[in-house]
């Protein structure tokens, strides 16, 4: 499903450049789950935001469902972003204008996969319901992170990147929303990425992998 | 992209002030630049029909001293073989007062090819030659005439004497306000028996004018669109500024709007959605609000043509004699130029966006910073861009220095927008210098120090529309003065050549006995007669070079008498006041600015004018100012007109003795010699009428130069209710820190107030210098006199004090809104930020 070789990746600064990633290689199964833990700085969200095409590495290769993303001009990678990914972040990013329902979705529809059905199902399965018409700023932090993890979800996408899914949230809302990701995950069958530094996030996943400085430790891809 | 599109336009919904904004600001700016190109095209069609006639198109032929022209003159003329036609003009009142012209023709002798002759009307020949006769009508007159354009064909509307107007016929082509009927049905309808106004022949069919007669090539006639293309480019060039300042709405609006949408933008961007896509969306989505502005605009626009037509009517009548129509006529070309600038417009505000936008890193999209550290690039670009724009205005200025008075009126437009923009493109990174300074300086008031901080940090958002308010702000000053200044000119000069108390307009062959009768009058202490004719201008000599021209001009005879003299204004003497006088009244000429300016004459100059024996040189002694004329005039003593161009009497000052009974003179006039009621006005009235024609000849700068400002208005505090969440956002934190909200709100005031202050009064020069581009610059090139610069500082604190007050109202509904806010909800509001 997804699969790095190599990848090194350096960033400019005006102190002189830094090295984020080194020589990293890993490989996830589809319907396979991932742990990636590590300290701030070591490299986590970069190594996501290759994964996701949002960012390209300097050196070394990475293919996703297939496709080599260096290869890719950035609308090609938009349109497997679109259609192949889901992603969640700490920060949820939801549209603030959208209403609930239009918010879950909007990228279902951007890939043109809009199932009213599966679109209900996810609404009760993320105990949603009757709150389609309010704005996010109108719902708790769970529940904002609850709806970011239904949007991923809502075009059954291959493979679920998520940063930190439940670094913004109290103990107990962190364990309710863990749970539902796992289980959502579990019933789309998709493959599962996922960035953190909390051992109780990484436990449930069928692999953790650490990355230290840049590099991946324990690296059995 | 419809997902893409309606997940952009969701945005709105939940700021829909952002939205009213940005709709404001495009309908302002369509509005009033579709007003002013409504009006042109209104005024530039009429002329073209005007033009289409025999006005400028045809030779013509009067009387050399002015007498009326008789059909046995024309009979005699045409059995001599001499291709000439006979016209008679005169004016009719229709039953709502609207003076109409009315044309009396001969259609067999005019000139074919003339478009009089068809006039784009179908019916016969005999119909229009024959009882009961036609009348040819524009459909635009119709008001006038109380009649409908359905029932006017065939129609026969009485006017106020009682007459009755041949049957109506309708001819589009025809000038606004004009009738035109065969020469026998319009001399029964003026009773003006057997009299003709003038001759008119195809233009080169003779070569030379019959003695006793002159003749005015059509060449040297100038069209009412020559005459008036000067008066247009003024008003194009505010609706230009209008428009400029409304786009400035548009983009503060839209740079807000993106802003905030900049999270939306990062999370669309992760979700799949190209960036090519983006921008293609965000352009739909301009394109959608610019049809909605601009169409709106464009309407709004039209109404507005309405409201302010009747005056630019009357001043384009009363200034250049050019007769508008008081309907709207709009080619479909208006429709779509006022969409396409619209549209266009907005392109231009929204592209720096879209730019910006479309070049943002994915991965730092969201972040606020990346976005402000571009206002710094802004700041240093437009210091650059400033630079360029003062070179070029000063090269202009330069340029225009060494050109004779008069010219590069574009230029003079040039100098003034290349200031304008200079200046505008200045005010925020000098204001960000400002303001950098003095957070230095109070490093030891920390209140102080942060409001001025935060002062900068409201400099990306607040600059658009302090740009604004300092282009309007300067405009509305250097208008205003120069409107102001005009009147006090112009009301100085009525009083000084306006000397008599009373004034005679009698016909040219009563003067005679009119004189000899008041030269026994005892309360009548000078009399003042004046001569008009008109003659062409074949050659200059200047001490540096001698050049031919044919140039029509209009030749005006005054008495220079005792009273007249001493405050007849001039502008330049060859010697002193006293010689040029003297000189004047041994038969040298005084010229008007108009023509010095267009000639490029001086005192000691010489003319040479086509007389009727031979032609006259003489020398000028002076120049003087002529405001209101379009015409070139040479002006010589009155006796020496008469005596060298045979031109007639045309009115007649009366000076009085003190305690003269004034009514018993008037009624003895009238009496002996037949004079009609208005063949004697009164000073006063003269004056009123003047002054009542100043006044509308402004009318629409001043209509105009209000709403720029109130559209400037319109963008600051739009701008700034705009971010007014934001705004409490920042102050809460200082409240929870223990600052009062009354001191918060206090300073809130202070912030922006200081802003309108220091934007205002560095409108003040700038308002001053577009004062001097307007008077000695484009007043010049424009209308060929140059005015006094006058100031006026009752004008321009009025004009700080609204700056500053809008400011302070902006400001104040956001505090207002800070003071009564409950601490929860502000708290709450710092969490959500």
């Amino acid at each position: 499903m997804l699969e790095f070789d190599q990848v090194h990746k350096t960033y400019a600064t005006p102190q002189g450049p830094i090295r984020v990633l080194k020589d990293v290689t890993l490989r996830l199964a589809p319907g396979q789950s991932l742990a990636l833990m590590g300290e701030s700085g070591s490299g986590k969200s970069t190594l996501l935001h290759l994964a996701a095409g949002l960012d390209l590495p300097d050196q070394g290769t990475i293919t996703l469902a297939g496709e080599g993303l260096a290869a890719l001009a950035e609308p090609a990678r938009a349109k497997l972003r679109r259609e192949q990914l889901g992603l969640v972040f700490q920060q949820f990013h939801l549209v603030p204008s959208l209403t609930v329902i239009d918010n879950l979705r909007l990228q279902a529809r951007l890939a043109r996969r809009d199932d009213t059905a599966w679109t209900a199902h996810l609404l009760e399965r993320l105990g949603l319901h009757g709150l389609e018409k309010r704005y996010p700023e109108q719902l708790s932090g769970g529940q904002q992170q609850r709806l970011a993890i239904g949007r991923a979800l809502a075009p059954r996408p291959a493979l679920l990147l998520a940063d930190e899914p439940t670094g913004n949230l109290d103990e107990t809302t962190a364990s309710h929303v863990l749970e539902l990701l796992l289980s959502l995950v579990h019933e789309t069958q998709c493959a599962l990425l996922v960035v953190t530094h909390s051992p109780q996030v990484a436990a449930p996943l069928d692999r953790c992998l650490r990355l230290s400085h840049g590099s991946l430790l324990d690296a059995t891809p | 992209m419809t997902t893409v599109l309606t997940t952009l336009l969701s945005h709105y919904r939940r700021h829909p002030g952002q939205l009213v904004m940005l709709l404001l600001g495009l309908w302002v700016a369509s509005a009033l630049w579709s007003g002013i190109q409504a009006i042109n095209a209104t005024a530039r069609d009429s002329y073209a029909r005007a033009d289409a006639l025999f006005a400028t198109e045809l030779d013509q032929l009067e009387r050399r001293d002015g007498a009326t022209l008789s059909r046995d003159e024309y009979h005699a003329l045409r059995q001599a073989g001499l291709p000439v036609s006979p016209l008679l003009e005169g004016n009719v009142v229709t039953q709502d007062g609207t003076r109409l012209t009315l044309i009396g023709i001969d259609p067999l002798t005019l000139p074919s090819e003339n478009a009089l002759g068809q006039a784009g009307t179908s019916s016969s020949l005999t119909a229009f030659l024959t009882p009961p006769w036609q009348t040819r009508v524009a459909p635009d007159a119709l008001t006038a005439l109380g009649l409908e354009r359905g029932n006017a064909p065939g129609a026969t509307p009485t006017l106020a004497e009682g007459g009755k107007l041949p049957p109506l016929t309708l001819s589009p082509a025809l000038p606004p306000n004009t009738l035109i009927m065969d020469i026998a049905a319009a001399a029964r309808l003026l009773a003006s028996g057997e009299a003709i106004t003038r001759l008119v022949a195809a233009p080169g069919a003779l070569t030379t004018a019959p003695p006793d007669y002159t003749l005015t090539r059509a060449t040297s006639l100038a069209s009412p669109g020559q005459l008036t293309e000067s008066f247009h480019l003024n008003l194009t060039a505010l609706g230009l500024l209008a428009l400029v300042v409304g786009l400035f709405i548009v983009q503060a609006a839209l740079g807000l709007a993106l802003e905030q949408r900049l999270g939306m933008l990062r999370t669309l961007r992760v979700l799949g959605v190209s960036g090519r896509t983006l921008v293609a969306a965000l352009s739909l989505e301009l394109l959608l609000l610019g049809v909605i502005g601009g169409l709106t605009g464009i309407a709004s626009g039209v109404w507005l043509a309405r409201w302010l037509l009747p005056d630019v009517a009357a001043t384009l009548g009363s200034l250049y004699g050019a007769d508008v129509g008081q309907t709207l006529s709009l080619p479909w070309q208006y429709w779509m130029g006022g969409l396409a600038v619209s549209l266009g417009g907005l392109l231009l505000a929204g592209s720096g966006v879209l730019w910006r936008a479309a070049r943002l890193n994915v991965l730092s999209l969201g972040q606020m910073q990346a976005w402000r550290s571009g206002f710094r690039r802004q700041l240093t670009l437009m210091s650059i861009a400033g630079g360029l724009a003062a070179a070029i205005g000063l090269g202009l200025t330069l340029w225009l220095a060494q050109q004779p008075p008069g010219d590069g009126l574009l230029a003079g437009f040039g100098v003034v927008a290349a200031l304008l923009l200079a200046s505008a493109l200045w005010l925020p990174p000098l204001m960000a210098l400002t303001l950098k300074g003095l957070t230095h300086l109070a490093r030891r008031r920390p209140l102080t120090q942060w409001a001025l901080a935060d002062m900068q940090l409201q400099l990306p958002r607040l600059s658009l529309a302090m740009m604004a308010l300092l282009v309007a702000l300067a405009t509305n000053l250097g208008v205003g003065s120069m409107v102001g200044g005009f009147r006090v000119t112009f009301l100085d000069w009525l009083d000084q050549r306006l000397v008599a108390p009373l004034y005679i307009n009698a016909p040219a062959d009563q003067y005679d006995a009119i004189d000899t009768w008041l030269a026994d009058r005892p309360e009548v202490s000078e009399r003042l007669l004046t001569r008009r004719s008109e003659t062409t201008l074949l050659a200059i000599d200047t001490p540096d070079e001698s050049r031919s021209l044919s140039l029509a001009i209009d030749l005006y005879g005054i008495t220079p008498g005792e009273s007249l003299t001493p405050h007849w204004p001039l502008l330049n003497t060859l010697d002193d006041r006293p010689s040029a006088w003297a000189a004047f009244d041994n038969g040298a000429v005084f010229v008007n600015e108009q023509l010095a300016t267009a000639e490029n004459l001086s005192p000691g100059d010489r003319l040479t004018l086509r007389a009727p024996n031979g032609n006259e040189t003489l020398t000028i002694t002076a120049v003087y100012p002529d405001y209101g004329n379009p015409s070139g005039q040479v002006l010589m003593a009155s006796h020496q007109l008469a005596a060298r161009f045979e031109a007639p009497p045309s009115s007649m000052g009366l000076v009085l003795h003190e305690n003269a009974n004034v009514e018993a003179l008037r009624n003895a006039l009238t009496t002996r010699f037949g004079l009609s009621n208005d063949a004697i006005s009164d000073q006063r009235e003269i004056k009123r009428i003047a002054t009542e024609i100043f006044e509308r000849t402004f009318t629409i700068t001043r209509a105009l130069n209000v709403l720029t400002l109130a559209v400037a208005s319109l963008a600051l505090l739009a701008s700034l209710l705009a971010q007014a969440r934001s705004r409490r956002q920042q102050l809460a934190p200082l409240w929870a820190l223990g600052v009062p909200r009354a001191q918060l709100a206090r300073l809130n005031l202070a912030q922006l107030g200081g802003a309108a202050l220091a934007t205002g009064l560095l409108a003040i020069p700038l308002g001053i210098a577009i004062t001097w581009g307007l008077v000695a610059v484009i007043n010049v090139a424009a209308f060929g006199w140059r005015l006094p610069l006058h100031l006026f500082p009752g004008e321009m604190a009025v004009t700080l004090a609204t700056a500053v007050g809008v400011a302070l109202l902006a400001a104040a509904l956001p505090a207002l809104r800070f003071w009564r806010a409950s601490p929860r909800a502000l708290l709450a509001e710092e969490t959500h930020q």
